[in-house]
């Protein structure tokens, strides 16, 4: 009786220690994943891009993930985009065009539908796999951690990223995304926290284009649920346009 | 005056071996002052004409702004392409034909390989009446030019050899990508009818489509980013882009093709530049040789110097006998390496010179030519030259003292 007295004291006195100590890098990340990208999820997500012109176009997809690897995004709208599908199976990606009835390979770097994302911020979100992290120990912020990325791969979305993560609840608030010579591309803001089916994460991302700064481009989740598990069958390239 | 021209001429043709050294020295530098600035208008011409009539036409007409922003190929930037607009362009002066194009950024996918690429459409059958000498870069003239492949699109051999990768069928059918006017990602399928060679150094991953299947693409239909157009005479074409610009208001922006390749013109500049100090330096250095024979002479000469100032002709006719002596020694070298230069120009000129720019795998042909003018001036820089540097030992000559110059200095 007085041992197991002992042992919950012991623990009670620990847990706040171990609350308090810093995450790790390596936590940080996984914890990115999984707010960003979750193991098996279906969401409508919504794009709006705007353009140097002043004007924006809109565009409504649902997404589709099944384990670490594999997407496939579905396009609504514009109508100049019904019908398109884009597929990712590990390193390969692949968009569905409906007038060629067949899909055809794109590479991870492109611009998502000539938004200000690329077609891994959307379509590959695995940090762990792609990236090796170190939390900046003098963060210019007091209230987030910083942690730098770098690149394992060269299917990775970026080179090297600058992510900042809330002290608070762990979530991601700022990105910074940069080229292997060290020069910004874009910088994003997650804003809109929410509550996804018991799932709490931004709900929206505003990526700014730091080459043509009067550019950026809005992502928002209307609504993404987790408890799904789609058949496999989903992600092949046969499978696409039907 | 005259007698003294002919004592001159005698004593010219007196020492032969000296005047055969000096003359040698004047032959040879006209003769490569003028042959050199031959090949070198040979070759601008032949670079212009690649420019002017086999990639930028003689002038062109864009949105104003689009030059600014050429990099990023805007399709924002686009102008009407039709009978309209086209009347307005043929209408000015000296215009005889125009042709219309997009140019953008897009993708090119065969089987498993997708490249980005830059991309001109085209219409074919407008396009090569505007720059005729580019049909020589298509391999492939009877699919491409003659419009009778309705989706034609040709590629570089580098993209060509990338697209086409071990194991692709050769009827893996092809297709273009690119972002459409609004950014939305667009897709057609297209017939690689051959390979495009590449005129001038450059970017090497380009292509060219047809201009119908690109408007459909980019959703562009009845719109062009970029007129091209020929004149009749390329001298005109500051007055044709005034003309335009007044036609066409502070909307469009006319460029002849020097704004638009300004690095042909800029290199054509530094040529000449570089041919300009070679042309001094070898220019200097044969009437340094005139000189020094002429001092020479005098040396040689001093009892005959000394024996005409004993018989009263004065000083003066003696500084004026060697400068006539250099001057002649310096026409006749001039003229015949005038006529040698020109007799070599002609020559290559017939033959022609083929030469290969590295970056770029299209032969052209370099006919050399020289202008009337430019002989004149050379041949006159020569006798001219010859004078002015036989003052100094003229001048001795005509110093020396009678008695002394009599005993043989």
């Amino acid at each position: 009786m007085f041992r197991s007295l002992l042992l919950t004291l012991a623990t009670a006195l620990l847990v706040p220690a171990t609350a308090f100590a810093d995450p790790t890098a390596e936590e940080l990340l996984k914890k990115y994943d999984a707010v960003m990208g979750p193991v098996n999820f279906l969401a409508s997500i919504e794009m709006t891009a705007h353009r140097d012109d002043g004007t924006t176009r809109t565009y409504k997809m649902s997404v589709l993930k099944k384990g670490d690897d594999k997407f496939r995004a579905t396009f609504a709208e514009p109508a100049a985009v019904r019908g398109q599908e884009m597929l990712r199976q590990g390193d390969n990606l692949w968009v569905y065009m409906p007038n060629l009835k067949r899909a055809v390979r794109l590479a991870n770097r492109d611009s998502f539908q000539g938004g200000d994302f690329n077609n891994a911020d959307v379509l590959r979100v695995n940090y762990q796999a792609d990236y090796t992290a170190k939390l900046v120990p003098d963060a210019g912020r007091a209230d987030a951690w910083e942690l730098e990325l770098h690149a394992k791969t060269k299917d990775a979305a970026y080179d090297m990223i600058k992510l900042w993560m809330r002290k608070a609840d762990s979530q991601p608030i700022k990105g910074e995304y940069y080229t292997a010579s060290g020069k910004m591309l874009r910088m994003a803001d997650f804003t809109d926290f929410k509550a996804y089916n018991g799932l709490t994460r931004p709900g929206k991302i505003s990526m700014k284009n730091m080459l043509a700064t009067q550019r950026y481009s809005t992502m928002s989740w209307d609504a993404m649920d987790t408890n799904v598990n789609p058949p496999t069958g989903k992600f092949v390239l046969d499978d696409l346009g039907k | 005056m005259f007698s003294l021209l002919q004592i001159a001429v005698r004593n010219v043709l007196r020492n032969k071996r000296r005047t055969f050294i000096t003359l040698a020295a004047l032959l040879i530098g006209v003769t490569v002052m003028v042959s050199i600035r031959g090949t070198l208008n040979g070759l601008q011409r032949s670079l212009l004409q690649n420019v002017v009539k086999g990639q930028t036409g003689a002038l062109q007409v864009h949105r104003a702004g689009f030059l600014k922003n050429v990099l990023s190929s805007p399709l924002s930037l686009d102008m009407p392409q039709d009978a309209a607009f086209e009347a307005k362009l043929l209408g000015v002066k000296h215009v005889t034909a125009v042709a219309p194009r997009i140019l953008f950024a897009g993708m090119v996918n065969v089987a498993d390989q997708t490249i980005f690429l830059g991309v001109q459409a085209v219409d074919p059958l407008r396009e090569f009446k505007v720059v005729p000498l580019r049909e020589s870069t298509l391999e492939d003239k009877s699919q491409f030019a003659s419009g009778k492949v309705a989706d034609a699109m040709v590629v570089t051999d580098q993209l060509e050899k990338a697209l086409r990768g071990a194991n692709v069928p050769k009827d893996a059918p092809a297709a273009i990508l690119a972002p459409d006017k609004d950014g939305a990602l667009s897709g057609e399928n297209v017939t690689l009818t051959g390979i495009m060679k590449l005129n001038m150094p450059g970017e090497k991953k380009v292509g060219m489509v047809r201009l119908d299947v690109a408007q459909k693409l980019l959703k562009m239909e009845g719109r062009a980013t970029e007129y091209i157009l020929a004149v009749d005479d390329i001298d005109n074409i500051e007055q044709v882009a005034a003309d335009l610009r007044l036609a066409l208001g502070k909307d469009y922006e006319v460029s002849t093709w020097e704004d638009v390749a300004a690095f042909v013109k800029q290199a054509m500049a530094r040529q000449s530049f570089i041919l300009s100090l070679v042309a001094a330096v070898f220019l200097i250095l044969m009437l340094l040789g005139v000189a020094n024979t002429m001092l020479m002479s005098v040396l040689d000469r001093t009892r005959e110097i000394g024996t005409m100032m004993a018989v009263g002709v004065r000083r003066s006719k003696i500084l004026g006998l060697f400068l006539m002596e250099a001057a002649t020694i310096g026409a006749l070298g001039g003229i015949i390496g005038g006529a040698m230069g020109t007799a070599i120009v002609l020559v290559l000129h017939a033959r022609g010179i083929s030469v290969t720019f590295p970056g770029s795998n299209v032969p052209f042909t370099i006919q050399p030519f020289v202008t009337p003018g430019y002989l004149l001036a050379v041949v006159s820089i020569a006798g001219f030259g010859a004078l002015l540097f036989a003052v100094y030992p003229a001048w001795r000559a005509s110093r020396l003292r009678p008695v002394e110059a009599l005993a043989g200095g």
